[in-house]
């Protein structure tokens, strides 16, 4: 029942979205062209929001904790860096005339799988040493300043010229303005796979919400699965971070939101924030464009809008439940 | 069986295992005792490979322990905890099915072989009527008495349970000993860590007694249960008879 209300909600904030944005559908010349547009940003918003919704179950499975995020891995920030580097280093180039022709959303995606694969590199280096999860959040919580730090500089580098300037800015605040289907033919095939991986993932992760010692007592191979579980929130969180830049909260909330209703098994759960989490920011979306303030909404700033307030009353029912 | 040579444990540069040796065999029950910070949990931890050892050996059924992939290792021998870190919404059955991993794999659907095993475990764990309910909403008992279905579901030839009564009421504590003798009776291993050593004496058949991670003394329970070992080890009169069983010494 709950997966029929999720899609039901998803379908029906898909179709909004395809009614709402720039241009007159009743152009019967142009009307195909919207939808396109439209279309290819309604795919952008669910693959990236399943992405970041299913990463969020799978990093608060591994991590026992469900406060945790994609983002506590430094995974989100250090895809964001590779992002604002590409386009950087993009526009460098083309004003060089070297790859010019090159659009850059075409290599934006890479840049995002690069940053994040940087973070991970480090992570895993660390789970091959035996780190504990304590030492991996504090690691991720480093990785996370260290890559924001660096973003910081770039942005600083880029607002030197506007239109770099303005490009690395609304990547950086989160947006799914520029999507198309370059955007989502490079990211789909990512999310898919990672999408599928944490659905398989599930069993062990079940298994280890009972601690590290009695999860390798009852044969799972703790290290093997923490290695892979990171891997493959890595690549959601690149893929995410690459259709919509940086967007906060959905990989925090939309686990949490749903757990009440589809219980903590991870091969319910999974399914759940996909559908929830691609329903919450494709609505996040429609929100940011149909805000009265004279220019489009960063969608970043609305996920966190509406976020924040969301998982503090989550918070809240959780902490009533707890002292009942 | 499961026996182990010469143990060493060291935790934070101190010694939490000295050489320690323990035997024990298939249709037995072997109790772990010692006064608190003895060592008992965390031999029971070292037997289920579940902690680096500094030194000596660990065998289940003749194989070295440290040569079994986790899988194997925990398809003999199943391990419940003296506390569980599971606080997670997750169903009864769901819990006990844990107990089939090793079985089952990640991926894989639980066989006809695995579902009769989780129900028989849920039968003799007596945790059948917690069915519908979910795990972080049971009692402490409630809890304990899962976490020994699952263990029971794993199908393990070798049992290691810590303090496995404690917060179980009286009748549920009383099968749970039953249960632990009718097991050692189909020829399963089990090893306990105790504190009561009347419990030990009236459900267990050996034991090994520690004190500050060495062995005090090991064999049947009768002959390590002993007012000179009790008095050496916890100094305390062990009193036959007696109502609570023992006096501090010195007062009557």
């Amino acid at each position: 029942m709950p997966y029929l209300v999720l899609a039901l909600a998803l379908a029906a904030v898909a179709a909004v979205s395809l009614l709402i944005g720039p241009g007159d559908l009743a152009d019967e010349e142009l009307r195909a062209t919207y939808l396109s547009l439209r279309a290819a940003r309604v795919c952008g918003a669910m693959l990236a929001g399943g992405a970041l919704g299913a990463a969020g179950a799978m990093v608060q499975g591994l991590f026992r904790n469900p406060l945790a995020s994609p983002s506590i891995l430094g995974t989100t920030a250090g895809a964001s860096f590779g992002g604002q580097l590409v386009l950087l280093a993009h526009s460098g180039l083309a004003s060089a005339g070297i790859l010019a022709w090159v659009p850059p959303e075409a290599v934006l995606p890479l840049g995002c799988l690069a940053g994040a694969f940087a973070s991970l590199l480090v992570l895993l280096a660390f789970v091959r040493g035996g780190a504990d999860v304590l030492s991996l959040l504090l690691i991720g919580f480093a990785l996370t300043s260290l890559f924001l730090s660096l973003g910081s500089f770039v942005t600083t580098l880029a607002v030197e010229r506007y239109e770099l300037g303005r490009a690395v800015v609304a990547f950086t605040l989160g947006g799914l303005g520029g999507v198309g289907w370059t955007h989502v033919r490079l990211a789909a095939p990512l999310v898919a796979v990672g999408l599928a991986a944490g659905w398989l993932w599930g069993r062990p992760l079940d298994v280890l919400l009972a601690g590290e010692a009695e999860a390798a007592s009852l044969g799972v191979d703790v290290r093997d699965a923490r290695r892979w579980v990171i891997a493959w929130v890595g690549v959601l969180t690149a893929a995410a971070v690459a259709i919509g830049g940086n967007i906060a909260f959905v990989g925090l909330v939309v686990p949490h939101a749903l757990r009440p209703f589809v219980g903590a098994e991870h091969r319910k759960l999974v399914p759940a924030t996909v559908l929830g989490g691609a329903a919450f920011l494709a609505a996040c979306d429609v929100i940011a464009r149909v805000l009265p303030t004279g220019v489009e909404a960063p969608l970043g700033v609305v996920t966190g809008l509406i976020g924040a307030p969301l998982f503090l009353a989550l918070l809240v029912r959780m902490n009533r439940e707890v002292v009942a | 069986m499961i026996e182990a040579r010469a143990l060493e444990v060291v935790r934070d540069g101190r010694r939490v295992l000295d050489g320690v040796a323990l035997d024990a065999a298939d249709s037995e029950v072997t109790a772990i005792l010692g006064p608190n910070g003895a060592g008992k949990s965390t031999l029971l931890c070292a037997l289920a490979g579940l902690l680096p050892v500094a030194s000596g050996a660990v065998r289940i059924d003749g194989a070295p322990l440290a040569t079994l992939d986790p899988r194997e290792r925990a398809r003999r021998i199943a391990y419940v905890p003296q506390k569980t870190e599971l606080r997670a919404a997750l169903g009864v059955e769901t819990v006990v099915s844990h107990g089939r991993y090793a079985h089952t794999g990640g991926l894989g659907r639980p066989s006809p072989r695995d579902l009769r095993a989780i129900e028989g475990a849920m039968q003799r764990a007596d945790v059948a009527a917690l069915r519908g309910r979910r795990f972080d909403r049971l009692s402490t008992g409630e809890q304990r008495r899962v976490l020994i279905a699952r263990a029971l579901a794993t199908e393990a030839r070798t049992i290691l349970l810590d303090e496995p009564a404690a917060a179980l009421d009286v009748r549920h504590a009383l099968e749970l000993y039953a249960l632990l003798g009718e097991l050692a009776g189909e020829g399963l291993c089990l090893v306990v860590v105790l504190h009561g050593l009347d419990e030990a004496r009236r459900f267990t058949h050996r034991a090994t007694l520690l004190v500050g991670g060495r062995v005090a003394a090991a064999g049947p329970t009768s002959e390590v249960v002993t007012a000179p070992h009790v008095r050496d080890v916890y100094g305390v009169e062990l009193v036959e008879d007696a109502a609570l069983g023992f006096r501090l010494e010195g007062r009557e």
